[in-house]
């Protein structure tokens, strides 16, 4: 066999081991098991509240909203980790660059906040 | 690390970014009163950028990524120039319509921020932050009013295929980066096989779109008519400088560095696209009786004569010619486009409800017996429609010429005829609108007076286009100055 | 260990699932998904490339990408939800108010 894949062997035996244990055992609790449904059984499991509404939910377009700026400044912040390991080598130019990088971070944040797009509570 | 130098050299770049900052916080924190300030910063912070472009010391940036050259500084001044007239005119045209918002010329700054800096790019990778940086900015300002069902429809159109083309430029990066061992464009030199060539390839096909060359010109129509006139305006003139710029630096590097040729007349893969976009752009244009739709498909037609120049900037013996005569025409092709959807913005029809059949809103017959009631009006119009046909005393003329001559000094005698006999072709729709207004009784209601800045906007790109039409050596001077280094 | 070569072409066939879907595809979040599997492509390659040729820069590109590609995103899905507010639909055969007529 390739060396590259042998090295991946184990791993197939723990794969199909599990998949053999998982299925014998649903099966056999198939077969076995006692079956007496009632309503509190089958209906969905909404933290043991009594469950309300469709399952597909439509949602506010505000959550859209959140999400997106949330991705956006995640993202932005990801220039900040190499960056942070290694502005011992770069010194202070780089520190000055990247605070002009944050500071314009900023200035997205103050027009997004003043514009009420982060205010949860506002109708 | 940056030095003084540096930040000297990217000056213009970040009085743009800074103005569209500006902006952004204006329109949150100033607007109690009203909004009339705000174009005059964007025209201020893009006269500073304009201003700053001398100063600018000719160095390369970012270790060979972007270089500040003469060319990138005349196509700085040319984004510049078409950014200020389309904020005089999208001050005139929003304020009509009571939308203007500062995030309008924020946009466009950022906008311009992108150009200018694709303008500069010598790498693959900038090219494509750049790149997204401008249409980000773009496809907004196409959506910007939200009204009706046009400009959502237009953004979406420039948003997927956009968005596709660039997707295709980066893959083709991607396999370049693979074959070279780097995303400079200076890395090609030596290089060569199917890696690069499909890369080269990849790339080459994302820029075709970005530039709007048959057969990837499909989205330009419904785009330019769907968007708003001032953002149609704004990126008929930054978008297809910016495109062009890059697309010149990269044919150039190619020639250069692979073994594969490009630029061979018709034979050659741009020769083919520089005759399908003069051909198809022209044709296409001829029964459009929609004067936007029109204006669109005489953007592609005007792609192709500036491929044309592209290909003969391509050739050895050509070379300065070339780049030259692709500066001219991106300047005369700026501002005379800027004109023309000016006076458009000024006889659109202004539906009582956005979704009213506006079919109309743009046709010909809006023009019909413009010269007897706005005199001046027409007569701008008139200036424009010569200068895009190529007709002389124009600055239109003025870059044809060139480009043609710099297409003979190459010796590919097929380019230039194609392309005469294409501007001929092309003389019949445009000589269209200017027949309406002059030699057809007027039929329509009475056209709105233009707003001031608006007609500011006009009879500064109307003088510029006379002006240049009858001394063009200044500005041929300044285009053969402005050196391009790889 | 992987070969370099496996990374190229799972990036290759995720390019061209990307490219097939832009094209064929009628719902425009899916279009858009497509797109983005497009770059993620890219960035595949990059970084093999990257690993191929024991170089950084192509790891580093693929941080810009993603930050682009966020960008892209969110003006796009704002795009998007224009659209679907105009017209109660983001089918990309029944967006047609403007064609040649």
């Amino acid at each position: 066999m390739n060396p590259a894949l042998q090295s991946y062997f184990p791993l197939a035996v723990v794969i199909v081991l599990a998949v053999i244990l998982g299925l014998t055992l649903l099966g056999l609790a198939n077969l076995l098991g006692p079956r007496r449904p009632n309503e509190a059984k089958s209906s969905p499991f909404e933290f043991g509240s009594r469950p309300s509404g469709l399952g597909r939910d439509r949602f506010d377009v505000k959550f859209y909203l959140l999400a997106l700026l949330f991705v956006v400044f995640d993202v932005e912040a990801v220039f900040m980790y190499p960056w942070a390991v290694s502005l011992g080598d770069l010194g202070w130019p780089s520190f000055v660059v990247m605070a002009v990088f944050g500071a314009t971070l900023v200035v997205g944040l103050v027009y997004v906040w003043k514009k009420g797009a982060i205010d949860w509570s506002r109708e | 690390m940056p030095s003084g130098q540096d930040i000297a050299a990217l000056l213009p770049f970040l009085l743009l970014v800074l103005g569209a900052l500006v902006l952004m916080l204006s329109e949150v924190f100033l607007r109690s009163g009203g909004r009339g300030y705000q174009s005059g910063l964007t025209i201020a912070f893009a006269a500073a950028a304009a201003l700053a472009v001398p100063f600018a010391p000719q160095q390369v940036l970012f270790g060979g990524q972007a270089v500040s050259d003469g060319f990138a500084g005349f196509v700085t001044m040319v984004v510049c120039a078409g950014l200020a007239l389309s904020a005089l005119l999208g001050r005139g045209w929003l304020e009509t319509r009571n939308m203007e918002r500062g995030e309008y010329y924020a946009l466009a700054l950022f906008g311009a921020s992108g150009m200018v800096l694709l303008g500069m790019a010598t790498d693959l990778l900038l090219a494509f932050i750049a790149i997204e940086v401008m249409s980000l900015a773009v496809y907004s300002l196409a959506a910007y009013p939200r009204r009706g069902q046009r400009p959502p429809e237009a953004a979406f159109k420039y948003f997927i295929l956009g968005s596709f083309a660039s997707a295709i430029l980066l893959y083709g990066s991607a396999l370049y980066y693979g074959a070279t061992g780097s995303t400079l464009l200076s890395a090609m030199r030596g290089g060569g096989g199917a890696l690069l060539a499909a890369g080269l390839s990849l790339i080459l096909v994302g820029l075709a779109f970005k530039v709007a060359a048959v057969p990837f010109h499909a989205w330009t129509p419904d785009v330019y008519e769907g968007a708003p006139t001032p953002a149609t305006a704004f990126m008929a003139a930054g978008v297809k400088a910016a495109a062009f710029a890059f697309l010149t630096r990269g044919v150039l590097a190619m020639v250069a560095g692979t073994p594969f040729a490009v630029g061979n007349e018709l034979g050659g893969v741009l020769g083919l696209l520089a005759v399908l976009t003069m051909v198809v752009g022209n044709l296409f244009a001829l029964p459009q009786r929609n004067v936007k739709r029109m204006l669109a498909y005489s953007s592609i037609a005007q792609a192709g004569y500036l491929l044309v120049g592209v290909i003969a900037a391509s050739r050895p013996e050509s070379r300065a010619q070339g780049t030259s005569a692709v500066l001219v025409y991106l300047a005369a092709y700026a501002v005379t486009v800027i004109g023309a959807f000016s006076v458009l913005a000024v006889m659109e029809k202004r539906e009582p409800t956005p979704d009213a059949g506006s079919a109309d809103a743009w046709d010909v017959s809006r023009f019909a017996g413009l010269a007897s009631r706005r005199p001046w009006l027409a007569f701008a119009m008139a200036i424009f429609m010569l200068s895009l046909a190529g007709v002389p005393p124009t600055a239109g003329f003025v870059a044809k010429l060139s480009v043609f001559q710099a297409a003979a000094g190459a010796k590919a005698w097929g380019l230039v005829v194609v392309g005469v006999l294409t501007s001929i072709m092309g003389v019949y729709y445009y000589l269209r609108v200017v027949v309406a207004m002059y030699m057809q009784p007027a039929e329509m209601e009475e056209p709105a007076a233009a707003p001031p800045t608006v007609a500011i906007a006009i009879a500064v790109a109307a003088l510029l286009v006379v002006v240049v039409g009858f001394s063009p050596e200044p500005l041929t001077a300044w285009a053969r100055a402005a050196l391009l280094r790889m | 260990m992987v070969p370099g070569t496996h990374y190229l072409a799972l990036a290759a066939f995720l390019f061209a699932i990307g490219f097939a879907g832009v094209l064929v595809k009628k719902n425009a979040i899916i279009v858009f998904m497509c797109i983005e599997l497009m770059l993620n492509a890219a960035n595949l390659t990059f970084i093999a490339f990257a690993r191929q040729s024991g170089s950084m820069s192509g790891q580093a590109i693929a941080f810009f990408v993603i930050a682009v590609a966020a960008a892209e995103a969110a003006v796009g899905l704002a795009i998007v939800i224009a659209v679907y507010r105009t017209r109660g639909t983001i089918s990309v055969d029944e967006v047609e108010a403007l064609r040649d007529r």
